[in-house]
């Protein structure tokens, strides 16, 4: 074994090196253990969306999709599959019915599934299948129009085909866009034979791909130059409406702890680093003395440094794995699909924080350990000058990049950078102003009160530094507990038991009151009924939308789909009002969608309804909350504006189990009406709030348990300049319990004071958070004023206390001889 | 007799800074040591003894002047260079000691041979700690050691690297008279027996009284006591 690393082992044996190891393996662990998780999260988020699309990537095309396509995704060995989409009259009997239908090729859905069931009006069950030939599954509301049931036949075109199931939900129908027109599904191979497509008709083609995303982007690049007008890449939407909005909460919560990890773990390892060289200051002049070289110093510490990072950083990385393994044990049920494994690559990031935060804080130190003269440390007069402004500012620029990375972005890492710097200016003027008072209030230190006061301002410096740790971990802290609980109530509001879980629509006016009868029988509360309208926004301020965006591509979703529009003189149950008039004649338009497609008060839009063109000017913006389950729109005219059009109403309901049956009978009355029950996704919603807030606790726990790790960490950092000077005390006839009550006091002190001012930064951060971050309100946290000095003052003496307990007994001759 | 310069020394000032400006401690020194020669340096505590044994062993550089040990011209050197030439000439016992806290007693002795690859560090240590006395203490960490054993062991690690020159900076200066007596016995022992050259500062004139030449520190100068 080489001399480097005896002399580690050395080291490691009396415990100078178990210091670094830990803050490493603490650093590691946290960071990989949080980065996993979300990296989950995200899959699982992607997994849901391509559910949504029933494939990772689709082609939408006006024309057939050319033989082509499908042989190059053959070749990328790309999983592939076909759906044609038109409305088609269908018969059964003496009934017709005009409706949507899909055929769909062998493989689909590449991604989610079908949801079927065997009853009318059931809520259905995921199906593994599809249709296979001579079959057709078909809406509960095209079997009522068409009178059939399970086992009848329907005729489309030339090809009779027999009913196999109630088809509930298609894979690639979203979820907030209504399929109001009755649906039916078939197999591919059966549509030449029906003989209904003929030139001119009105069909959708879709290829649907699968497959890894690299050969995905691969296949992109090829086919994008050969779409044409009427052809379409799609991806998976980034967000759906509601689990999107949730998750991305948390999300963000889940990426402001990591981001809090990684300045955790780099205050641990800067205090590690501190430490390191602080030891290894006096084993650097004596090996000097002896004959060492620079060169063999640097390699030295640099080997010591990497072994010793390898070392952390592989317990760091099976601790970090095992916690987020537990953490996603909890959330199991999350998403109906179980949780997709993470991707391995994701380990790089934290075991590249624990290797920048080490490298940053322990090479600048240690490449001027190497350089110093060994006199200036032996010679008991010589200060060793380390030029810690400059290491810390390069440490801190090394984290703020880390954080960048981390993020993905600039915004969270410059507030808190900004919030640290901040903090670091209050604590200095905050503090010395403090400690200088606790000073001249105890002239004469006899009592172990003011010998502690007296030394907070004696050891200045280190004490204010100190006083910055301490700050900045129960700042962290107080500011992931104030987001935390902001967010789960949050969300506990935003669901409110007995939310509404059914929609009714394409309810005719003279049906209104009847249904209402029915509901009020079952004691079943609707909500308003709201006109709908069907309507499609072809300009804005009187340039087309496909002139606006040639080629569809980032086209807003307020232009890219027909529209339900409805007409109110009230703002509705949770819609609030951000700019203009709302009874002014003109549009009222949801806050999100004006933003995406640059929308603001006074621009023109023309709509097409039912064939008549209309231009309106935008009078009010709203904002509107999802979560009500209310019947929502992005558009809401003016009474006098749609007053003239056919319209039908939606509603929404709750019903309770106990009632579903009897409702759904009751309204088999209305065959025309149709249902949406969101209940499962409701109660699916539910249940990843309760599991989120589940997460979102243990991970807080986990930056919890590192944060008190770095506080025992700080204040072992300097309990040997602080004992020394007890043993002293005791030497000079001091009890230990004298020793003991003055630490106390000093720790105390220190934790008040941190804490206090902890509290009143993370009241500017949560501000700082909710306002930008979150795209939430502000609120005041007056707990946090209480609980900040509480918290400082008995963690941070319980720690000292505990980490001084064993030496506080050691006799104080051995003390000085060893330190 | 004539022997061989060890240590030659022309016009060494060095100047220092403070908290309080700038500090010149040695003002235009030039001796020459022989070698195999023992050497003490007495003078009143702040005139620079340490920073001047320092200097000569290597361990900082001079602010002008020359030093030449061995053939090596420090003030010219690269640390790398300096610090190589410590390895092969320069022993150096401290008055508070400075052994590693982290290292047993053993293991201090055995750095300087282990510094230069070398396979029998541990048996080297081993009889260099029993020619002090120390063959009982192998183990125990300096904590566990008292004062005159810690210097025993220091003085022990010195000589591990077969040093040309011994540089000893009051090493009597922490301990009580027997201890004392006991590591002085030691290093002129060793000094004899190996044949190495000496330098020493002391304020113990029985000790100076020891040593072939006497030399005089005072107000940055250093005057030769005439016998
Ligand atoms: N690196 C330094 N920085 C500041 N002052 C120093 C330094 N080195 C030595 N001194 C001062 O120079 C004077 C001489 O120091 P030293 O050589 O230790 O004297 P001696 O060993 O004779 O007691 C002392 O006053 C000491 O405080
Ligand atoms: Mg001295």
């Amino acid at each position: 074994m080489s001399f480097t690393y005896r002399l580690m082992l050395r080291d490691l044996r009396s415990g100078d090196l178990l210091t670094l190891l830990l803050a490493l393996i603490i650093s590691v662990s946290t960071v990989t253990s949080i980065g996993l998780f979300i990296d989950r999260l995200q899959l699982s988020f992607e997994q849901e969306s391509a559910n949504l699309l029933a494939a990772d990537r689709l082609i939408r095309s006006d024309d057939a999709i050319p033989n082509i396509w499908q042989t190059k995704a053959d070749d990328l060995g790309l999983k592939h599959a076909q759906r044609t989409s038109f409305t088609t009259m269908m018969f059964a009997g003496d009934s017709l019915q005009l409706s949507q239908l899909s055929a769909v090729s062998e493989g689909y859905p590449l991604k989610g599934a079908y949801l079927i069931d065997d009853t009318l009006f059931g809520t259905g069950s995921a199906s593994t299948g599809m249709p296979v030939q001579g079959e057709i599954w078909v809406s509960s509301r095209l079997a009522s129009l068409l009178n059939v049931t399970i086992g009848d036949q329907i005729e489309v075109g030339d090809v009779t085909l027999t009913v196999m199931k109630y088809l509930v939900r298609d894979p690639g129908s979203s979820t907030s866009a209504f399929a109001i027109s009755p649906r039916a599904v078939m197999n591919m191979v059966d549509l030449a034979a029906t003989n209904v497509i003929i030139p001119g008709s009105r069909v959708r083609y879709s290829l649907l791909l699968a497959g890894e995303k690299s050969i995905l982007d691969q296949y992109e690049a090829w086919v994008m130059p050969q779409l044409n007008e009427g052809q379409r890449w799609q991806t998976p939407t980034q967000r759906g409406e509601r689990i999107g909005d949730t998750i991305g909460r948390a999300e963000s919560f889940l990426l402001l702890a990591g981001t809090l990890a990684v300045v955790m773990s780099g205050v641990a390892m800067a205090l590690a680093s501190a430490r390191f060289v602080k030891r290894h200051l006096m084993q650097v002049a004596i090996l000097k003395t002896l004959g060492a070289t620079p060169q063999l110093l640097g390699k030295m510490f640099l080997q010591q440094l990497l072994t010793l990072f390898v070392a952390g950083a592989v317990i760091g990385l099976v601790i970090g794995w095992g916690i987020q393994e537990i953490i996603a044990s909890l959330l199991s049920g999350l998403m109906s699909t179980t949780l997709p494994e993470p991707s391995v690559s994701r380990l790089w990031l934290g075991a590249t924080t624990g290797l920048i935060s080490m490298l940053v804080f322990c090479l600048p130190l240690i490449s001027h350990l190497t350089k110093i003269s060994p006199l200036s440390v032996l010679q008991p007069n010589a200060k060793v000058e380390l030029n810690t402004f400059v290491i810390y500012l390069i440490g801190f620029i090394g984290l703020y990049g880390l954080m960048c990375v981390y993020t993905n972005g600039f915004l969270l890492p410059s507030i808190m950078t900004a919030a640290i710097f901040g903090i670091a200016l209050l604590v200095a003027g905050m503090g010395w102003l403090a400690f200088k008072l606790g000073r001249s209030l105890t002239s004469g230190a006899t009592s172990g009160w003011q010998i502690g006061l007296a030394s907070l301002y004696r050891r200045l410096v280190p004490n204010l530094f100190q006083l910055l740790v301490f700050t900045l971990i129960i700042m962290l802290t107080l500011i992931l507990i104030g987001v935390k609980s902001s967010l789960i109530a949050d969300w506990q509001q935003q669901l409110p038991e007995n939310a509404p879980n059914h929609y009714l629509f394409n309810v005719q006016a003279n049906q209104i009151e009847q249904i209402n009868n029915e509901t009020h029988k079952l004691n079943v509360q609707t909500s308003d009924w709201f006109p709908m309208v069907r309507g499609r926004v072809t300009a804005a301020n009187g340039v087309t939308v496909q002139s606006l965006y040639p080629d569809d591509k980032g086209e807003p979703e307020l232009y890219e789909r027909e529209l339900n529009l409805t007409w109110s003189d009230t703002l509705g149950k949770g819609n609030e009002l951000v700019s203009g008039d709302f009874s002014a004649q003109g549009l009222s338009i949801e806050q999100r969608v004006a933003k995406e497609a640059k929308l603001t008060l006074g621009d023109q839009l023309t709509l097409n309804i039912g064939g008549n063109i209309m231009t309106l000017p935008i009078t009010s913006v709203r904002t509107v909350d999802w979560g009500s389950m209310q019947p929502n729109f992005y558009l809401i005219l003016p009474k006098s504006a749609l007053e003239n059009y056919p319209a039908n109403f939606v509603s929404s309901l709750f019903i309770d189990d106990a009632s579903a049956q009897p409702f759904y009978k009751a309204m088999s009355q209305f065959p025309t009406v149709s249902i949406l029950n969101v209940g499962d996704i409701l109660k699916q919603i539910q249940s990843i709030i309760g599991q989120l807030s589940q997460a979102i606790q243990l991970v807080l726990f986990c930056i919890l348990s590192a944060g008190a790790l770095v506080l025992l960490a700080s204040v072992r950092s300097t309990l040997e300049e602080r004992l020394e000077e007890g043993a002293l005390l005791r030497v000079l006839g001091a009890k230990s319990s004298l020793v003991r009550q003055a630490l106390f006091v000093e720790f105390g002190a220190l934790g008040f004071f941190s804490g206090l001012i902890a509290a009143i930064g993370a009241e500017m951060c949560l501000y700082g958070l909710q306002v930008f971050v979150f795209n939430a309100d502000a609120s005041f946290h007056p707990l946090l004023w209480l609980f900040g000095p509480l918290i400082g003052v008995c963690v941070i003496s319980t720690i000292g206390i505990f980490a001084s307990r064993t030496v506080l007994k050691v006799p104080p001759m051995l003390l000085l001889r060893g330190l | 007799m004539s022997r061989n310069t060890a240590i030659k020394v022309t016009n060494l000032t060095h100047t220092v800074t403070s908290n309080t400006g700038d500090l010149t401690i040695l003002k235009g020194i030039n001796m020459e040591i022989k070698e195999s020669e023992s050497v003490a340096i007495v003078g009143a505590s702040g005139s620079g003894k340490s920073t001047l044994l320092g200097l000569l062993a290597g361990l900082d550089v001079n602010t002008s002047g020359e030093i030449v040990l061995y053939g090596n011209p420090f003030s010219s050197q690269t640390e790398e260079q300096r610090a190589l030439a410590r390895g092969q000439y320069v022993g150096f016992v401290f008055q508070s000691f400075h052994l590693l806290p982290s290292l047993q007693a053993i293991e201090n002795v055995m750095l300087p041979a282990e510094l230069k690859g070398d396979k029998k560090a541990r048996q080297k240590a081993e009889a260099l700690l029993e020619k002090v006395g120390l063959s009982h203490r192998l183990t125990h960490y300096p904590n566990q050691l008292s004062g005159g054993e810690q210097q025993r062991v220091a003085i022990a690690r010195a000589f591990a690297s077969d040093p040309k020159v011994l540089f000893a900076d009051e090493p009597t200066g922490n301990l009580d008279e027997d201890n004392g007596n006991l590591i002085i016995k030691l290093l002129f022992e060793l000094n004899q027996s190996q044949g190495t050259t000496l330098v020493m500062v002391t304020h113990d004139n029985d000790l100076a009284k020891m040593c072939d030449r006497q030399l005089i520190m005072s107000s940055g100068q250093l005057t030769e006591k005439s016998l």
